[in-house]
């Protein structure tokens, strides 16, 4: 039996920084015009994302076939890091525009449509990032809506995650265990690729991004109800269903020494990197900061060379 | 407490950093950070400080995600080519073995991997092969079966104690250029439903009911004679189909059957069970099967369900207009031809009559073997004999207002189901192609239709009419996404205007002034991300689905309610 073969547009995932970085199973097309892929760890295929945010970085780079543009755009969870190649000449005019107005200390809301990409190091560590497709300003309205929208796919996501737990990683099962059938493949790529996790986790970010948009608290109070929420997960994260990153859950020091030797590649480890994989293992965002302060400044046992980046002593 | 206070800490902070910063300016930066970007002060801290370093001019570059430029390809027949420190590298090889493993990663994931056997030089004999090791750490199981030849890209050499091996990344790319020996996927044999048959090609196992049978005969086309054949249709509890059988087929209505080894075939949009010689069909006993008179409604369709080429249509229909009109036929008798449009609560059509049939606007009909046919992409139903229709007593819902009847449908229904007029969905605009704006129509009257050529004109020429002097029109082309399916969204001039809020004169204008880049940044900033609600008309067919709108609003919901009804929809706990 063969299915009817159209070849059809991939729709845009909408999701939070976070499950997109956390990402580290990938599929490349094997023909010539096969989409590639990178799946979530809540299963989503990604092959085009509608993301936005607040931009946090540009830069531009100058190499033999043209100028190539990259940045940050951030929501309540993290980064998405977004890029446009030297081949896409249509979008270069924009881009300058949006840099000008970057580099002249201007910030601004922005959404993007992108396909996924990324970059593999040789430990196998692997960086996501989007190529941008269209970009766009945009007003807070319009940005809480898409956190609306990103923070219900999450939502749904989680639901499936849930439901699909103790089942056979195989569409056919999964179905059977009422996951969509738009998210039956990659959740059994995600469910047979990565490790069992809490998805209590994503749920920090849902909330947060519901809360702001809903207008229901100030940021500030946004950010504590997070916090708080965060710091309830590691109880929950003790159950032995959950499989232990290197060093047991409950010292946050060796998480931050594994987190930067694992994302040090020679200049040091990034800040957001550090905090982020922190959080992934249970603590909550002020914990790993101060942690992260007090290791530098009190005991010394690690290092930050250049602003933002830290090292191993 | 006040402005200043609030973000005090803050401010200390990014000082320390970058002591000449304006400490007013870092206020309002915190401040714009928590207003109109969303981002609590604690958490914006970091940007805030970047910003302020990279005002200052201190060099914060660098991130690992921008590390760029791979090394180069290197392309190599055979292995003895390869350096223990080559990177990237292409080679076509013989895949002789492959068995996974789990492995655990320093990391703590277990991840499965596998090894092997692969050969250079896979087009020729074995004896001027040479073979070596390798891992596959991608999960590529699917394109290294053994016995197929391969050619990997992207992949590395590893020397470990004198031995070079290849190991096949992640990123790695495998294309296979001879199946292996074993095939990987077998047909199977469990049955499977109907629904599921309907969207598959080739061949099929169904147990199905007959509902009904009646034989016919097919006329050869090149003359050379007729056969045979049995028309029906069969049900099981998700749908029913049609059925084209070539061998005997005498079984009754309501035979239980199990069918092996059918194709299944599309006449235009609709499928159909093929049975054959080579087809077994036996009689099947499952007493938990639905019966007859449950399959029943699965025969009766809907507008929503209409696809071209469908026989044996049983519907009830709203009329909304009704007319009639003469024509002389080719052999130069006068016909009759009546058709209207017809409405149903999931959809609107039209329906045409070759027979004495005068219904009046507002009136139910119920209409039994009809037929559909495609009129420009929409499935429209057609009656050949009075016998097929009859009109109703009493209504059989509450009656369509024709002039707001627009049928609600989900993104993903719409895009799955066929071509229908009067649809109403929404989505979020996530492209505006760089064609939107104006573009030149062809101007040629043509001869026989009683209406212009109007086909889009490239460089001044029309494909069909040659170079022209083209007609200025408004156009603007999007694609509507809801993250589950996608649609291409068109929208012609009277709809452009008032979703740009421009006249045609006025985007004309803005376009000779500013250009085209620039109108186009202006629709993308007006469109891209934004919550739409369409009403149109939605042509499916191979190429995929497009939506022709008749209006694109606001659909009306703001972030908070929004918001809201996310939380109590999913009962978030906030």
């Amino acid at each position: 039996m063969i299915e009817s073969q159209r070849r059809v547009r991939q729709s845009a995932i909408r999701m939070l920084a976070q499950e997109y970085s956390d990402a580290s199973l990938t599929e490349m097309g094997v023909g010539e015009y096969d989409p590639s892929f990178v799946i979530t760890k809540l299963g989503a295929r990604v092959n085009r994302a509608l993301v936005a945010g607040v931009i946090d970085r540009m830069e531009r780079r100058d190499g033999d076939s043209g100028p190539s543009y990259s940045g940050h755009i951030r929501d309540p969870t993290g980064n998405h890091v977004f890029n446009i190649a030297p081949f896409q000449d249509e979008m270069h005019a924009e881009a300058e525009e949006l840099l000008a107005r970057f580099e002249s200390g201007d910030r601004f809301l922005m959404a993007l449509v992108g396909k996924s990409r990324w970059f593999e190091t040789e430990d196998g560590g692997v960086f996501t990032s989007l190529r941008v497709e269209q970009i766009a300003i945009i007003d807070k309205e319009r940005y809480s809506r898409w956190l609306v929208e990103a923070a219900e796919a999450t939502l749904r996501r989680i639901k499936a995650y849930d439901d699909s737990s103790g089942v056979e990683p195989s569409p056919d099962s999964l179905e059977g265990a009422g996951v969509p059938s738009d998210l039956l493949n990659g959740m059994a790529q995600a469910r047979s690729h990565y490790p069992e996790f809490d998805s209590e986790n994503y749920k920090v970010g849902v909330l947060q991004a519901l809360s702001i948009a809903s207008g229901r608290s100030s940021m500030a109070e946004a950010s504590s109800v997070s916090a708080s929420m965060a710091n309830e997960a590691p109880e929950d994260r003790e159950q032995p269903t959950v499989q232990a990153p290197i060093e047991p859950v409950g010292d946050i020091s060796s998480t931050i020494i594994s987190a930067i030797k694992s994302a040090d590649g020679g200049e040091g480890a990034e800040y957001d990197a550090i905090i982020l994989s922190c959080v992934q293992s249970g603590f909550s965002r002020e914990e790993a900061e101060d942690a992260l302060e007090g290791m530098r400044d009190v005991d010394g046992t690690i290092i930050e060379p250049r602003f933002g980046f830290f090292q191993v002593l | 407490m006040t402005v200043e206070g609030k973000y005090a800490n803050l401010v200390a902070t990014v000082k320390q950093e970058c002591k000449d910063a304006d400490e007013n300016e870092i206020i309002e930066e915190f401040r714009r950070y928590e207003e109109e970007f969303l981002i609590p002060p604690e958490d914006a801290l970091r940007s805030v400080i970047r910003k302020f370093q990279a005002a200052a001019g201190i060099e914060v570059t660098g991130s690992p995600s921008s590390r760029s430029s791979s090394p180069e390809i290197k392309k190599v027949d055979r292995f003895s080519e390869l350096g223990s420190e080559d990177r990237n590298v292409t080679v076509e090889v013989a895949v002789v073995s492959y068995t996974p493993r789990m492995q655990k990663m320093k990391n703590g994931e277990e991840r499965q991997i596998a090894f092997g056997w692969i050969e250079d030089n896979p087009w020729e004999s074995g004896d001027k092969r040479e073979r070596w090791d390798y891992k596959d750490w991608g999960g590529h199981s699917q394109n290294l079966a053994p016995g197929s030849v391969v050619r990997l890209e992207g992949v590395s050499v590893n020397e470990w104690n004198d031995k070079k091996s290849i190991n096949i990344n992640r990123t790695s790319r495998i294309s296979v250029l001879r199946e292996g020996g074993q095939a990987n996927v077998q047909p199977s044999d469990e049955p499977i439903s109907i629904e599921k048959a309907s969207q598959s090609e080739g061949f099929v196992s169904i147990v199905a009911r007959v509902l009904s049978t009646k034989k016919d005969v097919i006329v050869k086309r090149d003359g050379s004679g007729q056969l045979n054949v049995v028309r029906g249709r069969l049900a099981d509890s998700t749908g029913s189909i049609g059925m084209l059988s070539w061998s005997d087929f005498d079984h009754e209505p309501g035979t239980l059957l199990k069918i092996e080894g059918a194709s299944i075939r599309r006449f235009r949009d609709t499928p159909e069970v093929n049975i054959s010689d080579s087809s077994r069909v036996e009689v099947f006993h499952d007493n938990s099967f639905a019966s007859l008179e449950d399959l029943e409604p699965t025969t009766k369709s809907n507008i929503s369900g209409l696809r071209n080429g469908m026989r044996d249509v049983e519907i009830t229909l709203q009329v909304e207009s009704w007319y009639q009109r003469t024509f002389t036929s080719k052999d130069g008798s006068e016909r009759v031809v009546r058709s209207g449009d017809v409405m149903d609560p999931t959809g609107r059509c039209r329906l045409t009559a070759w027979c004495d049939f005068d219904p009046k606007p507002g009136d139910f009909i119920h209409l039994t073997e009809a037929r559909v046919q495609s009129w420009q992409g929409s499935p429209d139903l057609v009656i050949d004999e009075i016998t097929q229709a009859t009109s109703l007593e009493s209504p059989t819902w509450d009656k369509i207002d024709p002039e707001d009847h627009w049928v609600d449908v989900g993104l993903t229904e719409l895009v799955e189901g066929g071509t229908r007029r009067g649809v109403r969905t929404n989505g979020t605009i996530v492209l505006v192609t760089g064609d939107s704006g104006i573009i030149e129509r062809c101007p040629v009257q043509l001869p026989d239709r009683n209406r212009k050529c109007r086909k889009r004109l490239r460089d001044g020429n029309c494909v069909d009419c040659g170079p022209q002097r083209g007609e200025e029109d408004l156009r603007i082309r999007m694609v509507l996404d809801d993250g589950v399916s996608n649609v291409s969204l068109l929208l012609s001039k009277d709809p452009a205007e008032k979703f740009l809020g421009m006249s045609q004169e006025e985007v004309a204008e803005t376009i000779s002034k500013e250009g085209q880049e620039a109108f186009l940044m202006s629709v993308r900033e007006k469109s891209l991300g934004r919550g739409v609600s369409v009403n149109g008309l939605a042509l499916i067919d191979d190429q995929g689905a497009m939506l022709l709108a008749d209006s694109v609003q606001d659909d009306g919901l703001d972030a908070s309610k929004a918001a809201e009804m996310v939380i109590q929809k999913w009962e978030v706990a906030m």
